[in-house]
């Protein structure tokens, strides 16, 4: 009995086509992300947050078939929150990436999930790091992902710079995302930011009419 | 090279590759085994990640790269990271040596072939060890092969002749590294997923050394590469 062949010939898995983006600053770290969640052609959420909590300094970035993701994030977020508990102290960054890894490297044949790892923690200051498909970590200082993100890899490459202040950093990654959902058929909506330091999380709503390029 | 296995309905072991990591390149020299590779992860045909460390120490005198998909090179890290912690409970003072890593490695690469779920690598494992140089390669159906000089990837079919031509096993550390670095500016301008940004690293009597990245010179500002600009086939 192959159930394959009833799903895909009914209806597209709804996938986080999108645009996903996180940049470290001097201080702390910026994330970015649209709001579509498509299904095929059709818009399925046109206002969702692909900004995951993990921890209260931890979050995840999520892109490929939204059920994969989803339920992937809910077991880390359950792996973190016991092991913080046992703890008695923030987890580190490094220990949720690992444990996204885990599962999309075991099940790499049977998932598409590729996953974008970003916090602060007061071991090693803000962090970002990079789960594509095959289950590989790789650190960056500043990470794009999402069908979206490869019509912004020219921009980014030019407009990014080590130790920007905050302003540069949100600019930098507001308009990243805004040009890339401006030709990504995939992406679009809002905008959803979130500033994570050592003090405080920060998140901003940027509403359809505020989004820099349209 | 993709494998595809249809056992309907059960679990699928395919693995085609995602990320992956270039050519590796690893020589013997007087005192030592010398590996160099590039810093750079693809995507595909993307150059997605710039700045990867694909070289890591294994132990005091060991050390790996591969060429291949970079989390299964991950994970190779991972489980050789076991053999010396396991070994600890022996309590014996005993070592694992270059060549129990490499081993390891052929047979768990073997074991994993024979399930049509390999690790889709072409490993290096290098070491010194008992005053002997240890340079072997592990390919992805578990072969194992020790030998003077390795070369993976692309590597194999540019960089063999330079190698034959301008190295021996008993050449110095500094001429060992001259040819690594003429084999990479070779693959920078003929293969596609390559970077010009190379690490090397050696291990000798002393231990395990992993230098910086550096970038290599390449040339390109030959005449005839400018003129073909101006062709002088069209004129108007």
């Amino acid at each position: 009995m192959n159930y394959t062949d009833i799903l895909s010939s009914k209806f597209e898995p709804e996938t986080t086509g999108t645009t996903i983006m996180a940049v470290i600053y001097d201080g702390g770290l910026i994330i970015g992300a649209d709001s579509r969640t498509s299904s095929g052609q059709f818009v399925a959420d046109r206002c969702a947050d692909k900004i995951d909590y993990v921890h209260d300094r931890i979050f995840c970035l999520r892109s490929g078939s939204a059920a994969d993701t989803q339920i992937i994030a809910k077991y880390v977020r359950y792996y973190i929150d016991a092991h913080a508990q046992e703890l008695g102290r923030l987890p580190a960054v490094a220990t949720a990436a690992n444990l996204f890894r885990n599962f999309l490297y075991e099940y790499k044949d049977s998932l598409s999930a590729a996953i974008i790892v970003a916090g602060w923690d007061p071991y090693k200051g803000p962090q970002i790091f990079t789960l594509p498909l095959g289950g590989s970590v790789i650190e960056q200082k500043w990470s794009i992902g999402g069908s979206g993100s490869t019509f912004i890899w020219g921009f980014c490459d030019s407009n990014y710079k080590e130790n920007m202040t905050l302003q540069e950093a949100r600019a930098f990654v507001l308009h990243a995302v805004a040009h890339a959902m401006y030709r990504d058929g995939s992406s679009g909506g809002i905008i959803r930011l979130l500033n994570v330091t050592k003090d405080k999380i920060e998140r901003e709503f940027i509403d359809y009419k505020d989004v820099p390029v349209k | 090279m993709i494998f595809n296995s249809e056992i309907s309905g059960q679990q699928q072991h395919t693995t085609s590759p995602v990320v992956t990591g270039g050519s590796v390149i690893a020589l013997v020299y007087n005192g030592g085994v010398i590996v160099g590779s590039d810093t750079l992860c693809s995507y595909g045909s993307m150059a997605a990640f710039k700045n990867v460390q694909k070289i890591v120490q294994i132990s005091q005198n060991t050390i790996y790269a591969s060429s291949g998909e970079y989390s299964d090179f991950q994970q190779v890290v991972k489980e050789l990271a076991k053999i010396d912690r396991s070994a600890l409970q022996y309590d014996d003072g005993v070592h694992p040596s270059p060549k129990d890593y490499g081993n390891f490695l052929a047979r768990l690469s073997y074991k994993k072939r024979c399930k049509i779920n390999p690790l889709y690598l072409q490993n290096v494992i290098a070491g010194f060890h008992n005053k002997e140089r240890y340079l072997a390669l592990v390919d992805i159906y578990g072969t194992y092969l020790e030998s003077n000089f390795i070369t993976t990837g692309f590597a194999s079919y540019f960089c063999k002749a330079i190698i034959s031509n301008y190295w021996n096993e008993n050449c110095t550390l500094e001429q060992a590294k001259q040819v690594i670095r003429e084999c990479f500016k070779v693959l920078f301008c003929r293969d596609c997923r390559a970077h010009d940004v190379i690490q090397l690293a050696y291990v000798d009597e002393q231990g395990t050394h992993i230098e910086e990245p550096e970038r290599v010179e390449t040339k390109w500002d030959f005449n005839g590469f400018k003129s073909r600009a101006n062709e002088k086939l069209h004129t108007q």
